[in-house]
Parts: structure tokens; C-alpha cells; sequence
């Protein structure tokens, strides 16, 4: 099914590819320089969706942006397929409307005195495209995001989950080049916001297009993305496919920003092919080193809550068993949120909602030796 | 970014002279000696000025006429906004036509429609009421303070009641929940708990009627001159228009009191409408605000409101038709009817000078209001999307005249065209208008540009439209609705102009309401009725006109 709607949608497609070279942007505000991007280079694949991640201020709206042509890079060269459409050094600075991109902004723009077919048929219209081409290619678009027969409907009155779908619908109905996303879920409520992210993912899918995603969210970035950028103060941190940054990471901080995490500092004292044994404050514990860090090289540890499991006192001797106490302890539904202690060393952890431990209880803590794993520190 | 350093500065010219300009041209005129000449300094025209014997009478009456309007204004408001916004009072379309229609209606028809109403010697309510109960002497007579107050009230109930209602309807229903909760009674809540939140709402219209009750010229001149109670207003009024010889130098050394007395109170308001935004709180979540039963009080309190509407539209207008159809001043009778003519009518549309006043007040609000919709959008532009350090001069400068008693700045302006080639021309009372309600065009299209949020204008480029294509098809046709509101509050206050124009108004330049002055001065109610009608008909007319073309503009947007 997916292909044929494809098939009916974009014909033929024209999805590109991205590059970016020492793109800089600098603000100014209150008398200070603000560096908003600083050198980012970034190649991003014909029909992969790419996703820029990081907490607010990081620049990655502001690289969206960019791309896009509503601001103007103070240095740098950006590339969308064979067209360079901003370069500070060849002079080249195209206005947005000349990229053929299509964008869905955070508020949608969903534009009030227009109704759902007029806001769809805007990029053709823009272009001078033939009344009945724009007809059925609106109608298409339509269809494809599930608002078939809403045309008539004044674009105001739709819910905010509709009217982002027209959102959608207006950016690609004219067959963009790429296709930008800033935050389009921020708006929604929580629920409407988790379905709204596996309705995107299987449109995305089926699309076959290159999209560039900007979030602060990192379940939509895990769940939406072929790869992901983690952004921090106008810099690109790492670049890496979902499981990569979430379990395999090479900087504490995106660790730490990608999913909750416990940073403990290590020595490595003993490396295996993949694996290493390191010392730490709470014993020695073995965990996965594809870093490959020498022995006697310093590292941070880390452990996601739900691979340190958490057991009644038990008399065995396991590697990577230790022993602590239950400090804390709240219920959140699927399972327990705890805060336990080895030695002075204070995690976060989740429990089964079934096991029967309380605050203040002995306990065992097992880690789990493939997904606990080591960052070089700098 | 985009700062549009020339757009800015132009305006900043030209806003700057409009509202900059007349202020000047007062100080500069009160220190003056003689007329039009600014050669010799003197302190004489303040000392002339403020040593008047008359002026103390002149400043205690204004005093009491000013904060007893504002008193009587807040109090009918907050009644009216209360039983709209939180009891369950029947008919509540009612509140709308309170709201919106005395607009309608100009302040000069409404209070003569009154003085032929309550007046000592005829007046219709007057002699009804010696018929019924055989009086020999009348009973009300509005050629007093009270009387004054009393119209003056009526007249500015509906900014008052604006004013007041979104603050009561925003109000967090929990702050009263909590007071009941804890024991207090209904009405022991609303005294101490409803009615100090809403403080900063009740102060600004307080405020906001002392303003307008110092620069009205209606009341003062069509009830207080008749009765030999001068204010501010008609106080300036008599120093530059009767007599031998007016002294616009003492006239400007009286305005300045007033314009600083004004500037202050709109200082403290602009303040407090700022505070009022934190003071009273808004919550978004699950908002039905609790309606209170008003029992058997339900139809009372209608009537009440009900009494308040027939007061402040029904009558003015019964009376201003019934009054065009007699040759003077009679109770509703057999006799009366059957004198009924067209003749005043007849007369009026024959009277040179009254349809000169008509040609030229129509062209003041065509041309007046179209012009001054332009301004305002690019002033409006400038506020709201440049925003620069000049950016908010402009704000402050164009809401400047805000404060500006229009018979002041009528003095002003007066100073500044006797030495042009502008003086006694329609362009002269042109500049005085826009320059005096510029406000009124720059508030609903400022309005209109917050509504436009910088992602409809990003999006559209994003699309692959043009600069032009956008701001065809995006920017204009969503400013629409605000150059539709803001041309017809001005071209509807530019057709009953009253306070710019006795001072500015030379012969040749007549205007509709100085026309309907000079009736009433002369006692002609009849005539002024009818004349009176016309201008309500050409006011209503523009309104529709101007909202039809703003439809019609829509419609042909969405086709495409």
C-alpha cells in the first residue's frame, strides 16, 4: 500500500541531498555576540530523515534556517543537490522561494483566511501551475495525509492534529526537493503528540524523501530518524544513527541528553577484544569498550536505568554484582523510578513493578555488562 | 534583520509633526503677545489667564463635573458588566446593543436630544410630567452640574463598560470559590474579594472618563453655556470664539493646563492598563466562570438594564425624529401630530451653509479616514514588526494625542495655520483630525500585525512565493479586517467631528457638528434635528459601506 501512494504522491521523486561546509551565524544581542552556528559541516543523504537534536538555544533552529533561506549565514556554503544556494565566498545567497523546499513550522502558519484547499494549493499556485493539475495534485496531497473531502473546511476550525497534517500536506504537494520539520509536534498535547509521532514515522517512510527534523525531544528523534545530530552551543556534538548515539555514544553529554543516564567516572584496568573490566568508586565492573580505551586510560561509565537491575539480597558472586540499599522510590505506572546507593555512590534505577522492595530495603545490583559502556574522557 | 531605517524615520517625521507640532505651537502661543507673531515674550497672557475671577468658578466646575462623570460612569459600567459577565439575566444581546450603538449616535445630537428632553422652559419630559400631576413649575432642570454629569455619564457608559468587561470575564472564578469556601456570602465576596481584584480595571475607567470628560466639548457647550456653567472646554471656547476680540494667547495659556492635567491622568492609565495585566488573573484551564442566580431578581434587574437602553439609544433618537417634524418644542398631543410637516427638513436641505457642512464633512471622513488608514498602517507596521529603539518613539509619539483635549489641540493647530497658506481650508482641519485620532487607526491594524505571526510570511516564501506574491495574497488580505475597523472608527468620528473643528472651522470650511451647534446656540431644535438625522445616516451609511468592501475584498482573495 505504502508504494502505491508513493506512486500517486510524487512522481517522479526529487529527493536530493544536502551538504553544508563551515556554515557560522553570529547574533547580536544586548551589545554581545551570540555565535548561533558555529563551523557545522554536514552531509545528509538523499532520502534519509535527519534529525537535529538538542536542548534550546543550541542553534538548530537556526540551521533549519538557514537551510531554508529565512536567515542569512555570515559565512559558510550550502548545497541542495547540484545547486549551491548559499555561499559567502562564490556571493551566492538565493531567496527561500527560488530553493524548492517545502518546511512545516512549529505554529503550522496554517494561514487563517485561506481554507484547507487554498492553504494546500499555494505552492502551486505560487509556481503558475494549470487549474486543473493543482486540482488533483491538492486532492493527492490530501488523501496522502488522511483529509480527504476537507477542502471546503475553513483551516482554523480543523484540531491542531488536522491542521498539522494540512501542514504537511501544503509541503509536499509541490514535490520539494527536501522537506524541513521544526518541532511540528511541540504544540500538541501528550497524547495526540504519540500518535501524531507514529502517524509522521509512517508517512515519512513511505515517502522516500529527504527531511531534515529539528526537536528537543529525544523519543521523536529516536523513533522518527535514520540519523541523528546532537547539537550543543552551535556546534555538532555527534552524528550517528539512533541505537549508535543511544547506546553507543562518544560524548557524556549526549549520553546524558539522549535518554537518562548514569555517569560514572572509570579506569580501565583490564581490555578484552570487546570489552573491558574498569575501576570505579563502587568495585570493579566490566562493561562494553568498542572505544577500544587502553588500559590505565580514564573513561566515563554508563548506565541507563533499565540495564542496572535490581534483585532481593541473594548470596551469589557474579561479576557486576553489587550490593547497596533502596533510598527512594515512586511509582510511575509501568514500573518503579529508584534512587539506590553503592557505597557512596548514588543511581538511578527502575525496578519491576513485582518485586517486592521497599525504601530503606537491602538489595542486590547487577549491570548489565553489553549495555553499560565507556566514553573516553577528554 | 530588517530595520527600515527610512520607512521609520518618515514617520517618525510625520507623526512627529502632527503630535509634536500642536503641543509646540500652544507653549509657544501662550507666551506670546500678540496673534500669529512670536516677536515679543510675555508672561502677561498666564498672568491674564489664571488671575481671571472666573477662572476659579471655571476649575471647581470642572473638577466637579469631571470626577463626578467618571464616579457615575464606573458604577453604571460595573453594573452592567457584572450582570453580563456573571448572572444568569435574561436577553443578554442586549449588552451588545449597549455596547455598540450609542457609538452611532454623536455626542452633540445625543445631548441636544436631552437639553430638548429636560430642558427649564419646554422640555418634553418636563411639560408631560406638569400635565400629569398639574406642577406649576418643572421638574428637572439639565442646565446644571448634575444635569451635565448626567449626560456626560450616559455618553461615556460604552468605553467605560469596554473597558471594565474583559477584565470581569478574565477574572479566576476560583479567587471568589475560595472566599465562599471559607464563609463569606455572595455579596460580602463580590465587596471583598471581586470588587479590589478588579481595582486596576475600575481605576482605568475612572481615569479614562476624567480624560474624556475634560476634553468634551457636547455637554459643556450645548448644557453647560445655557446655564451659565463654564469648564475647561467651554471656558477656551469663549475666550477664541465669542466676543470682539478672541486672545488665543490666553486660550493657549488655559489649554496648557488642561493638556498637562490630561498627559498625567493618560500616563497613570497607560500604567495601570500595564499593571492590569498581571493583576488580574487569567487561567486557561476549564473556564466557565460560575453564573450567579439571580432568582426573582432576574427580571428586575432586566428592566433596569432594559431602562438603561431605552435612556441611552431608544429616546435620543425618538426624540430627534419626532422634534425634525415640529416647528418648536412640544409634548407628544393631537396638536402636536397633527403640526407635523417636512418643513424643517425642507428648510435644512435648502440652507447653503448646512449643505456646505454636509460636502465637507462627507469629504473629511472619505478622505480624512482613508488617508489616515494608510498612516496607520505603516505606523502600525513599524510598531509591531520593526521594533527598534525608534520604533518606540513612534509608538509613543503616535499615541500621544491620545491625551489631547481636541479643543487644546485645536488651539495648537490654530497657532501653527494662521502663518500658513493652510489656514481656514479643509486640508487645515484635515491634518487637526488625523492628528487628534491617529490612535484610533494605529490600535485595531497594530492588532491586525500581531495576529500576523512571522511563520505565515516565512511559510508563504517557503512555498516559492515572491516578496510581492506574499504580500498579496498573505499580508494584506489578513490586514483587511483592521483597515476596515480602523477606517470606519474614523471615518465615523471624522463625520461628527466637534472639538478640532469650533476652533479650526472657518467660514467656507463649516462641519456637520459645528453646523448642529450653531443651531442649538440659536435654539433651531428642529432644524438640528433634522440635520442631526442626515449626519447619524451618512455615519451608518460609511459603516456599511466600508463593511461590505471589506467582504467583497475577502471573497475575491479566497477565489484567488
Amino acid at each position: 500500500m505504502g508504494g502505491r501512494i508513493q506512486e500517486d504522491l510524487l512522481c517522479p521523486i526529487a529527493a536530493m541531498d544536502l551538504r553544508i561546509r563551515g556554515l557560522t551565524r553570529d547574533y547580536e544581542s544586548d551589545g554581545k555576540r551570540i555565535r548561533a552556528l558555529d563551523h557545522v559541516d554536514l552531509n545528509i543523504d538523499s532520502n534519509e530523515i535527519f534529525t537535529l537534536l538538542g536542548p534550546s538555544g543550541c542553534g538548530k533552529t537556526t540551521l533549519l534556517r538557514c537551510i531554508v533561506g529565512l536567515e542569512t549565514p555570515d559565512a559558510g556554503e550550502i548545497a541542495i543537490g547540484d545547486d549551491i544556494v548559499f555561499s559567502s565566498e562564490k556571493g551566492i545567497n538565493m531567496p527561500p522561494e527560488k530553493r524548492g523546499l517545502g518546511m512545516v513550522f512549529q505554529t503550522y502558519a496554517i494561514w487563517p483566511h485561506m481554507n484547507v484547499f487554498e492553504n494546500v494549493a499555494y505552492p502551486l499556485r505560487a509556481r503558475n501551475t494549470s487549474r486543473s493539475d493543482i486540482q488533483e495534485r491538492v486532492e493527492r496531497a490530501l488523501r496522502f495525509v488522511q483529509l480527504e473531502g476537507f477542502g471546503n473546511r475553513p483551516a482554523t476550525r480543523l484540531s491542531g492534529g488536522q491542521q498539522q497534517r494540512v501542514a504537511l500536506a501544503r509541503a509536499l504537494v509541490a514535490e520539494p526537493k527536501v522537506i524541513l520539520f521544526d518541532e511540528p509536534l511541540s504544540n500538541l498535547d501528550a497524547k495526540l503528540r504519540e500518535e501524531t509521532r507514529k502517524q509522521l514515522h509512517r508517512f515519512l517512510t513511505e515517502l522516500k524523501i529527504t527531511a531534515v527534523y529539528v526537536t528537543h525531544d529525544r523519543v521523536e528523534a529516536l523513533a522518527l530518524s535514520d540519523r541523528i545530530a546532537v547539537m550543543k552551543q552551535g556546534r555538532i556534538v555527534e552524528v550517528g544513527d539512533p541505537k549508535k548515539i543511544y547506546f553507543d555514544t562518544d560524548d557524556p553529554f549526549v549520553a546524558d541528553f539522549i535518554g537518562r543516564a548514569n555517569l560514572i567516572p572509570a579506569t580501565v584496568r583490564h581490555s578484552s577484544e570487546t570489552h573491558a573490566i574498569v575501576d570505579t568508586a563502587i568495585g570493579p565492573i566490566r562493561a562494553r569498550n568498542s572505544r577500544r580505551i587502553p588500559v590505565g586510560g580514564k573513561a566515563m561509565l554508563c548506565a541507563r536505568p533499565e540495564f542496572i537491575r535490581v534483585d532481593l539480597p541473594a548470596s551469589d558472586t557474579r561479576p557486576n554484582l553489587f550490593r547497596g540499599n533502596v533510598i527512594h522510590r515512586i511509582f510511575v505506572g509501568e514500573a518503579y523510578e529508584a534512587e539506590i546507593r553503592i557505597g557512596e555512590t548514588l543511581l538511578t534505577t527502575t525496578i519491576d513493578p513485582e518485586v517486592a522492595i521497599e525504601a530503606g530495603d537491602d538489595i542486590t545490583v547487577v549491570f548489565d555488562a553489553d549495555h553499560c559502556f565507556l566514553i573516553p574522557s577528554s | 534583520m530588517n530595520r527600515k531605517p527610512l520607512l521609520t524615520t518618515s514617520l517618525l517625521v510625520i507623526v512627529g509633526f502632527l503630535t509634536v507640532c500642536p503641543v509646540v505651537m500652544l507653549a509657544i502661543g501662550s507666551f506670546s503677545a500678540g496673534f500669529g507673531r512670536f516677536d515679543r515674550f510675555t508672561w502677561m497672557k498666564y498672568v491674564e489667564a489664571y488671575s481671571d475671577p472666573e477662572f476659579l468658578a471655571v476649575l471647581w466646575n470642572t473638577l466637579v463635573f469631571t470626577t463626578g462623570s467618571a464616579i457615575v460612569t464606573t458604577v453604571l459600567a460595573l453594573f452592567l458588566a457584572y450582570m453580563n459577565t456573571r448572572t444568569n439575566i435574561p436577553f443578554k444581546f442586549i449588552f451588545g446593543v449597549v455596547t455598540v450603538l450609542p457609538m452611532m449616535i454623536p455626542h452633540i445630537l445625543f445631548t441636544a436630544s436631552w437639553a430638548m428632553l429636560l430642558n427649564p422652559n419646554n422640555g418634553m419630559l418636563n411639560r408631560l410630567l406638569m400635565e400629569i400631576f398639574g406642577l406649576k413649575t418643572s421638574v428637572f432642570n439639565i442646565y446644571t452640574i448634575p444635569g451635565m454629569i448626567f449626560v456626560e455619564s450616559l455618553l461615556d457608559l460604552p468605553i467605560a463598560y469596554l473597558v471594565i468587561v474583559p477584565a470581569m470575564s478574565a477574572f479566576d472564578v476560583s479567587l471568589e470559590e475560595s472566599s465562599r469556601v471559607c464563609g463569606a456570602s455572595t455579596l460580602g465576596t463580590l465587596f471583598r474579594i471581586t470588587l479590589p481584584v478588579l481595582r486596576p480595571a475600575i481605576l482605568s475607567s475612572v481615569i479614562l472618563v476624567l480624560v474624556r470628560s475634560l476634553a468634551s466639548f457636547a455637554v459643556p457647550s450645548v448644557i453647560g453655556m445655557p446655564g451659565r456653567i463654564y469648564v475647561y472646554a467651554s471656558h477656551i471656547y469663549r475666550i477664541v470664539a465669542t466676543g470682539f476680540a478672541p486672545d488665543y494667547g490666553k486660550a493657549a495659556a488655559v489649554g496648557m493646563s488642561a493638556l498637562a492635567a490630561s498627559m498625567v491622568l493618560i500616563v497613570v492609565y497607560r500604567h495601570l492598563t500595564g499593571e492590569s495585566e498581571r493583576f488580574v488573573t487569567i487561567s486557561s484551564r476549564g473556564f466557565k466562570p460560575t453564573l450567579i442566580d439571580l432568582k426573582g431578581w432576574r427580571y428586575p434587574a432586566f428592566a433596569a438594564v432594559g431602562c438603561l437602553c431605552f435612556l441611552l439609544i431608544v429616546l435620543p433618537l425618538l426624540v430627534l425624529f419626532y422634534s425634525s417634524m415640529l416647528p418648536y418644542i412640544m409634548t407628544p398631543s393631537a396638536k402636536a401630530f397633527s403640526m407635523m410637516s417636512w418643513k424643517n427638513w425642507m428648510t435644512v436641505l435648502n440652507d447653503p451653509i448646512s449643505l456646505l457642512s454636509l460636502k465637507n464633512s462627507l469629504f473629511l471622513g472619505f478622505v480624512g479616514a482613508s488617508l489616515g488608514v494608510v498612516l496607520s498602517v505603516l505606523v502600525a507596521y513599524v510598531i509591531v514588526k520593526v521594533r527598534t529603539k525608534a520604533s518606540g518613539l513612534l509608538e509613543s509619539l503616535s499615541f500621544l494625542s491620545f491625551s489631547f483635549p481636541g479643543i487644546v489641540i485645536g488651539v495648537g493647530f490654530m497657532w501653527f495655520f494662521v502663518r500658513t497658506p493652510l489656514y481656514a481650508t479643509l486640508s487645515a482641519l484635515l491634518i487637526g483630525y488625523i492628528a487628534t485620532y491617529l490612535p484610533y487607526g494605529v490600535k485595531p491594524l497594530s492588532s491586525a500585525f500581531v495576529q500576523i505571526h512571522s511563520h505565515l510570511e516565512e511559510s508563504s516564501r517557503v512555498c516559492g512565493a515572491s516578496p510581492l506574491y506574499t504580500m498579496r495574497r498573505i499580508v494584506l488580505p489578513l490586514l483587511i479586517p483592521g483597515m476596515v475597523s480602523g477606517w470606519i472608527l474614523m471615518a465615523t468620528m471624522f463625520v461628527r467631528e466637534l472639538t478640532v473643528s469650533v476652533v479650526l472651522s472657518r467660514p467656507g470650511t463649516e462641519v456637520l457638528a459645528v453646523q448642529i451647534l450653531r443651531f442649538a446656540e440659536d435654539g433651531l431644535w428642529g432644524r438640528l434635528s433634522a440635520l442631526g438625522i442626515i449626519m447619524i445616516f451618512i455615519s451608518s451609511s460609511l459603516v456599511v459601506i466600508a463593511s461590505l468592501v471589506g467582504r467583497k475584498l475577502n471573497q475575491m482573495n479566497l477565489i484567488g
